[in-house]
């Protein structure tokens, strides 16, 4: 087994974390202050070819692959979780329409998305229609050359600065994805969630009263709409929140042993008490573990492998990567004692942009089902 | 313009606290210390890049060093370096700064014809600052140290800003010449995700004592005049007295025990 990077994997993850050190770093106090959405930030990443990793190169895209995306997620959201969910929430529809759509929609749309020049958001979840995707209410009919849309969807990030949204409705008894550009009649975009971190990633309601849209808009078969969002879901959804869990999770821990060595108890750093290193050396092998949960359903997709075959492995990685997180964050709080709680030390930004974690690609329940399942079958 | 940048591979600076004096060796022990390009040769490289952007050419980046220096080689590819050069030998371990130069001298005229040689000032190791000026003696051209800006005159000259402790000096060097540049002349690019995956595609070149047709006597620790007399960590101890009282007997006692000690 080979568990070390390529070269060029080893150069990317250094320019990554250049990257987020010198441009986002010191950002974070006023986007979090604001919950602006950094669309020069967006833009950066655009121009550096990290939106575009996992798609090809005729289309806009890099094609380094998934590793390569989940090095860059861990890296951003070592520095900033909420901007590294935006590889979650930017690239759902990104892989869904180089993986499904069709050749006019992968040329007119990906260069744009993969230089970060445009946004894309994609919407499952309604009110009645998360967990279960299939007690979704909104419909899309087709209307001479035109589907007629209606219903509402619930928690989806980033709608609000996107310029196409992603969609799966109702079409007769399946499920179909379409898409809507913004601007469009009918289509409105409402209520801002408040939510307790991601704060620079908005989410929203959005509403489809009666909204036309052209029959082009339709993303691969009708009727095939939801194995096409459950895959997107699980390669980009989940992967992409695993790898945040595991930045932020990193980012904590650092921020905590960086406190432990410089905080004088007793004539000597913290660090040198031995409950302080217990708790600090079990956050690096949560840590470390979990790290090798992620790589692996990237490693596993780069050789090819198919996604449906792997849920499980992401399903896994999602659910350790993110209550790892949550366990993480909490220590190096208890470590760090009221300093951690302070946002000057980001710990707390942390925690609470792993919180947003538990839900982003499906429940850790969802998750356990999956696994459950597989292992049942 | 054919320009030339010097860059060498040092110990991460974020790590010097691990890094070991072996006061029996006399050697600096850095085993498991990650190392990084020199942090001022990558403003060198980026205003190399810069000047060709604006005038066209190529930029060839020049190390000495072990067999991983191809690493620091490969990142100078990511960031936008044409050709590079490795030079590796066992003979070439344990130079000063003159033999170091005199080695990146003979390569640089036997492989490299150049209009302009970039440096960072200092190396963040030995931070001697004497390579740059020593090059540019071996290869008979003008240098400026501790430059700030490049500026291009019409014709071969070029206008540089030298950094000095109250202020900069203006001076006009002819090409071609050495210059070592410090932090402050530019940002150094991140290198892109296309960058990064076209490193593969372009070749070091990497040559030995043979390959240069020198003598070991002339390079390396045996060909270098400065040899380590001694190497030992400084060590700063505080003392502490208290001195009671009022503030005035108390000021007049510090100022006695001051005396005392030499330090006034």
């Amino acid at each position: 087994m080979d568990f070390s990077f390529s070269r060029e994997q080893e150069m990317l993850k250094k320019a990554v974390r250049g990257f987020a050190e010198s441009n986002v770093a010191p950002r974070v106090p006023e986007l979090e202050q604001k919950g602006a959405f950094p669309f020069d930030l967006v833009k950066g990443m655009g121009q550096m070819g990290l939106l575009g990793l996992t798609n090809s190169r005729p289309y806009g895209g890099t094609g380094m692959g998934y590793m390569a995306r989940t090095i860059a997620i861990e890296e951003v959201s070592r520095i900033y979780p909420s901007l590294g969910f935006f590889f979650q929430a930017g690239n759902l529809f990104m892989f869904a329409v180089e993986g499904f759509g069709s050749e006019d929609q992968k040329r007119k749309y990906l260069p744009d998305l993969c230089k970060g020049t445009k946004i894309s958001s994609f919407g499952v979840t309604e009110q009645m229609g998360g967990s279960d995707p299939s007690a979704m209410m909104t419909t899309s009919k087709l209307d001479g050359e035109s589907y007629v849309v209606n219903g509402r969807k619930s928690f989806i990030t980033n709608v609000e600065v996107a310029d196409t949204l992603g969609f799966v409705a109702k079409t007769g008894d399946s499920f179909s994805v379409f898409f809507v550009e913004k601007g469009t009649k009918g289509y409105e975009v409402t209520r801002r969630e408040p939510r307790p971190g991601l704060r620079c990633m908005p989410v929203n309601e959005l509403v489809f009263s009666n909204c036309k849209i052209p029959k082009g808009n339709l993303v691969g078969e009708e009727g095939r709409g939801m194995a096409i969002a459950i895959t997107t879901i699980s390669v980009i959804g989940r992967t992409g929140a695993a790898g945040v869990a595991l930045g932020a999770a990193q980012g904590a821990f650092e921020g905590a042993a960086k406190f432990c060595n410089g905080r004088v108890m007793y004539g000597k750093p913290i660090s040198n008490l031995q409950a302080i290193q217990f708790m600090l050396a079990d956050m690096s092998t949560d840590i470390e573990a979990s790290r090798w949960l992620c790589y692996r359903p990237a490693w596993l997709l780069d050789q090819g492998k198919n996604p449906r075959e792997i849920g499980p492995d992401i399903a896994r990685s999602k659910l350790f990567a993110v209550d790892m997180a949550l366990r993480t964050c909490l220590k190096a709080q208890e470590v760090m004692g009221a300093y951690g709680q302070s946002p000057e030390y980001r710990v707390e930004i942390f925690l609470r942009d792993a919180i947003e974690l538990l839900t982003a690609g499906g429940t850790q329940e969802i998750m356990r089902l999956t696994v459950g399942r597989a292992l049942a079958s | 313009m054919d320009i030339v940048v010097c860059i060498k591979q040092v110990p991460d600076p974020e790590h010097f606290s691990k890094i070991v004096l072996d006061a029996k060796t006399k050697l600096v022990r850095r085993e498991g210390i990650p190392v990084v390009v020199n942090q001022v040769d990558k403003h060198a490289l980026e205003a190399a890049l810069q000047i060709r952007e604006k005038f066209s050419g190529r930029v060839t980046v020049i190390s000495m060093g072990p067999p991983q220096a191809r690493e620091a080689i490969e990142e100078a590819f990511a960031m936008g370096a044409d050709g590079g050069v490795l030079l590796s030998d066992r003979a070439f371990a344990g130079a000063d700064s003159l033999t170091t130069a005199y080695t990146l001298a003979q390569a640089i005229k036997k492989f490299s014809p150049f209009d302009l040689i970039l440096l960072g000032n200092e190396t963040a190791d030995s931070g001697t600052r004497q390579v740059a000026p020593q090059l540019a003696e071996f290869l008979d051209v003008p240098h400026v140290t501790n430059v700030r800006t490049i500026g291009f005159n019409s014709g071969d000259t070029l206008i540089v800003e030298r950094s000095m402790e109250n202020g900069h000096m203006k001076i006009e060097v002819r090409l071609p010449a050495v210059l070592a540049v410090n932090r402050t002349i530019n940002e150094p690019r991140i290198p892109s995700v296309i960058d990064i995956m076209q490193v593969a595609t372009k070749e070091i070149k990497v040559c030995g004592l043979a390959d240069l047709g020198l003598s070991s006597e002339d390079v390396g620790l045996v060909g270098s005049p400065t040899q380590m007399a001694n190497l030992f960590e400084s060590r700063r101890e505080r003392r502490r007295e208290i001195l009671d009282g009022a503030a005035v007997t108390a000021a007049r006692q510090a100022v006695e025990r001051l005396r005392e000690l030499n330090a006034l």
